[in-house]
């Protein structure tokens, strides 16, 4: 073995010898497992298994390919191209592209980090995270095989992640895969990836950070009325932390930190709360522009996703010096890291320059706060948004042609509201600005110029104004402290599940949406966990008293608990706490061992996602990435747009067998979970379809009777009615509801036919099959007993 | 009459529902073997729900998605409704081997009335591109101009004008 330190080489001069790592041996921490860093072929055994049970469905978004010089070519019917990919092919070579897109985002931004930290703080900083988490990055544990213990082990996480992902790339080339199959096998392997890409990606900013963990941490103000205004006010934007910290830290280190605001979109704005409680949280994606275009922000500083390309002109706009911060956006803008930054001030105060990129993070922080001081001063007499007159004004220049309503993504109706506003009502104005996904098309195609985005705002203004709410700071990961709480009532189903509040706004029907998805379950004793503009969004109401959600909920990993586990890539966390179920409650090995771990969530662990407003190419790899792990998600109506859903054949029970691994028999079990990803139309649809997606094999019968009637329940207050096959979930009369035990019962008897012994009140026939505690289901044939 | 997709953007190819009128639609859904009607969230604005019951009553069955079930429940009619989920239902009529509701077959004229539009015209393009041996037909009754049909309203602002649209419909049935 290799051995760190000096050594001679006699007889040799003039040799340059470069060493790039030390490779050391690695702890015998647990036995390798049989997939370790994993290419497609390795796993694909198990994303087929997924995709025999859920194969894909297709809905085009566009019938046509217009990828390479053949075309472009009309593939409607599912005919072939020119190169010979069929409808069904292109659908899911789409979906893999979109899932590297995600997984370069996550993966790049963490790449990025990785760079920015090591020369911040070298890369031996300990992986310390207390001492309530042993199992410190268990989705790096369980792919890589790699437990690591300084920042600097993190590039292996990255360098595995980048050369998967041009590999799966490559596939999406004219004349390479040619099965719909084997690319959602490669978007299987991809959203695998992104889930690595985004653990690695937060743990880096966490441990060199130094980011708060457990359920106890802070609440923070969230809302545009929570940003003062009588101070220079700093905008960041995107996902990116480093320019934040930087521009933080030298507000600290200069006595300026009181004196300024700092406040944030996206993700940015999540983990600089992580950073600094002091930091504020304008809100999600939805707010971007119409914040921008409030005029608030002095400086406005971007990093990187979910940006608009617009930037620089809405920056512009209103007079606000733009700052692009990364090279994945950079806006054609000179890059003046080498500049003094007197100068660049100088130029951006005067109006010089209205934007410029600053790569390097010291000076951006050299720059951003003086800078705002000055502009504070320099645009107190700007307006923005348009005067009472000029309302007026624009509200009477709109003829109804309506070409507004046919922009906006959710079709409301702003030409009634601008008829309205222009008759003297700015009622129905107003309300439209909490359903407006804030993106501006409705613009683009007025006529007559109206600014219908400020219109909107101004209407909405004193509510806008009013929000002033409260977030619980991102926590990071789940301890294994709380693991052991909960792993055994989540795997027997007597906490009825875990529900992610993940992605991103595109909502159908506004923001409450997702409140109103977090609250019923928190309510129900699921344990609620959030990400993202979901995590930022649920924060924006509250109860009938007066509270938010994460004032109202307790911030644990608990029955009941709301948990704001932090920005897009702390997501992982979230498969990580799936993953800790399987090793510190079942004591499965993680180390190279993804295809069993998934296997074992699939079958054990009650949990949902719900991408409510599932919008870019990061969440349809963060739902690829949820799905593979074996835990099934519901996106909202516009995630139809993704093309693709994994749907479940109940009239098909052979797709349901699963083993016991106790004797290797095959067992005919219920539809659960019936879905991998799949939408709903309404929030009230979908809330009767996270309970019921919560449903495992292996619930023991109380577990069964909680997530029972949990769904039946449910059903019947969104739905009015019960979805006809669910005597699919009763095993044994004990499944049962207990409070409306006989009357279902008897519906069972005179409607399905089944044989009670009224006596006894137990089921004689009828069930799939009975609950057995002995079961141990899996999907996998090298689990069994005796197998090689 | 406007063929603008209601999405402008929503092109989908070369392939576009023919616009129709209501008494064409009707006689469409009349002649086909086994029709059904597949309602959605929208079923509960401007009264709707009463249209697709007089369909209902007039002997196709009725997909109800999204929570549109409740209604249909406090109207005190549910005899032929079927309460399901859309992206289940979409793909189920992609399918040869799907026996319907009532166990005799899958459908051939899928008519859609009130349906958030870009949630319908996903499932329409599910239908158009995989529902084709045998081929099954989805048709919109909506307000919408929907391409992804095989025949589509044009868009229609006035409440009034397309309520009376889609009683024409009833008309024919």
């Amino acid at each position: 073995m290799a051995k760190e330190g000096l050594f001679k080489i006699g007889g040799l001069e003039n040799v340059q010898i470069n060493i790039g790592k030390i490779v050391s041996e690695e702890d015998e921490w647990e036995p390798m497992g049989p997939v370790p860093c994993p290419e497609v072929e390795d796993m694909r055994h198990w994303y087929m298994k997924l995709l025999d049970r859920y194969p894909p469905f297709y809905a085009p978004y566009c019938d046509m390919c217009c990828l390479c010089t053949f075309g472009k070519c009309d593939l409607t019917g599912n005919k072939k191209g020119a190169c010979g990919l069929d409808m069904r092919g292109q659908q899911a070579r789409f979906v893999l592209i979109a899932c590297c897109m995600g997984a370069s985002a996550h993966c790049g931004h963490g790449r990025h980090m990785l760079h920015s930290l090591i020369d911040m703080f070298g890369a031996d900083v300990p992986v310390d995270l207390g001492t309530q988490i042993n199992v410190e990055a268990p989705i790096m544990r369980t792919v890589i095989g790699v437990k690591p213990k300084v920042l600097g082990d993190f590039a292996k996480a990255f360098d595995y992640v980048e050369e998967q992902i041009a590999q799966m790339m490559d596939a999406t080339h004219t004349g390479q895969e040619g099965s719909y199959l084997d690319y959602e096998a490669k978007a299987y392997h991809v959203g695998m990836l992104d889930s690595l890409a985004k653990e690695a990606s937060d743990m880096i900013q966490m441990i060199a950070f130094k980011y708060p963990m457990g359920a106890d941490v802070p609440l923070v103000d969230i809302g545009v009325g929570c940003v003062d205004t009588d101070k220079p006010i700093i905008l960041v934007i995107g996902h990116n932390v480093i320019p934040s910290v930087a521009i933080i830290d030298y507000l600290d280190e200069h006595d300026m930190r009181d004196l300024v605001e700092v406040a944030g979109i996206c993700c940015t704005a999540i983990d600089n709360t992580r950073y600094d409680f002091k930091a504020k949280v304008v809100g999600a994606i939805g707010r971007q522009l119409r914040f921008v275009r409030s005029g608030v922000a002095d400086v406005i500083v971007v990093d990187e996703q979910c940006i608009r390309a617009d930037i620089v002109e809405q920056a512009q706009r209103v007079q606000a010096p733009l700052i692009a911060t990364n090279n994945k956006a950079l806006y054609g803008l000179p890059e003046r890291s080498g500049d003094p930054a007197e100068e660049i001030i100088e130029d951006l105060a005067s109006g010089k320059m209205a934007a410029v990129a600053i790569l390097d993070p010291e000076k951006v922080a050299e720059v951003v706060p003086k800078l705002a001081m000055i502009m504070k001063n320099k645009r107190k007499n700007i307006r923005t948004l348009p005067s009472d007159a000029e309302q007026k004004e624009y509200a009477a220049r709109c003829y109804d042609c309506g070409n507004c309503v046919l922009a906006c993504p959710q079709g409301l109706p702003i030409d009634r509201a601008m008829q309205e506003l222009a008759a003297g009502n700015p009622e129905p104005m107003s309300i439209l600005f909490d359903k407006c996904v804030g993106c501006g098309r409705c613009e683009q195609v007025c006529k007559w110029e109206i600014p219908i985005v400020d219109v909107m705002q101004k209407t909405a203004l004193k509510q806008v104004k009013s929000e002033k709410f409260k977030m619980r700071v991102g926590r990071g990961p789940v301890l294994d402290t709380e693991i052991r709480n909960v792993g055994a009532p989540l795997v027997l189903g007597t906490i009825p599940g875990v529900i992610a509040v993940v992605g991103c706004g595109n909502y159908p029907d506004g923001t409450e949406d997702v409140y109103k998805i977090a609250r019923e379950f928190a309510l129900r004793k699921y344990i609620v966990v959030a990400t993202g503009c979901g995590a930022m969004d649920m924060a924006l109401y509250r109860n009938e008293e007066g509270e938010t959600i994460y004032e109202e909920f307790p911030g644990g990993f608990e029955a009941g608990g709301v948990v704001n586990i932090g920005s897009c890539v702390s997501n992982a966390h979230i498969h990580g706490a799936a993953i800790k179920v399987a090793s510190i409650f079942a004591r499965r090995n993680l180390r190279g061992n993804m295809d069993e771990i998934a296997d074992y969530i699939l079958n054990r662990v009650g949990a949902a996602g719900v991408a409510w407003g599932a919008m870019s190419q990061k969440a349809a790899s963060i739902g690829t990435g949820v799905e593979v792990w074996g835990v099934p998600v519901v996106v909202g109506p516009h995630g139809a747009k993704y093309r693709h859903a994994h749907i479940g054949r109940k009239d098909d029970l052979t797709k349901w067998d699963v083993y016991n691994m106790r004797d290797g028999s095959k067992v005919r079990c219920e539809p659960a979970p019936e879905h991998l990803i799949l939408g709903a139309e309404t929030v009230e649809e979908a809330i009767p379809l996270l309970a019921r997606l919560c449903m495992r094999p292996v619930d023991n019968p109380s577990g069964r009777q909680i997530k029972l009637t949990h769904y039946m329940d449910l059903s019947m207050k969104y739905l009015g009615a019960y979805h006809d096959d669910w005597p699919i979930f009763v095993r044994s009369e004990t499944d049962l509801p207990l409070a409306r035990k006989e009357e279902y019962l008897k519906v069972l008897e005179k409607d399905y036919g089944w044989k009670i012994d009224w006596d006894s009140k137990k089921i004689l026939e009828g069930p799939l099959r009975k609950q057995d505690p002995q079961f141990d289901p899996t999907n996998l044939e090298r689990l069994l007993k005796g197998a090689e | 009459m406007n063929t603008i997709p209601f999405d402008p953007g929503c092109v989908p190819g070369p392939e576009m529902a023919r616009l129709a009128d209501p008494r064409t639609i009707g006689i469409a859904i009349k002649r086909a073997k086994r029709p059904i009607l597949v309602v959605g969230a929208e079923i509960l604005k401007d009264d709707l729900i009463d249209k697709a019951i007089e369909i209902g009553k007039k002997g196709t069955p009725i997909a109800a998605t999204a929570h549109s079930m409740k209604t249909f429940v406090e109207k005190g009619y549910t005899d032929n409704v079927f309460m399901c989920n859309m992206h289940p239902l979409a793909n189920n009529f992609t399918r040869n081997d799907w026996m319907g509701f009532d166990g005799k077959g899958n459908y051939d004229v899928i008519v859609f009335l009130g349906v958030t539009y870009y949630w319908s015209s996903q499932m329409m393009s599910a239908v158009k591109n995989f529902a084709t041996n045998p081929l099954r037909m989805a048709v919109s009754i909506d307000r919408y101009y929907h391409p992804n049909a095989k025949m589509s309203f044009e868009n229609i602002r006035d409440t009034e004008q397309f309520k009376s649209m889609v009683d024409e419909v009833i008309a024919q049935l």
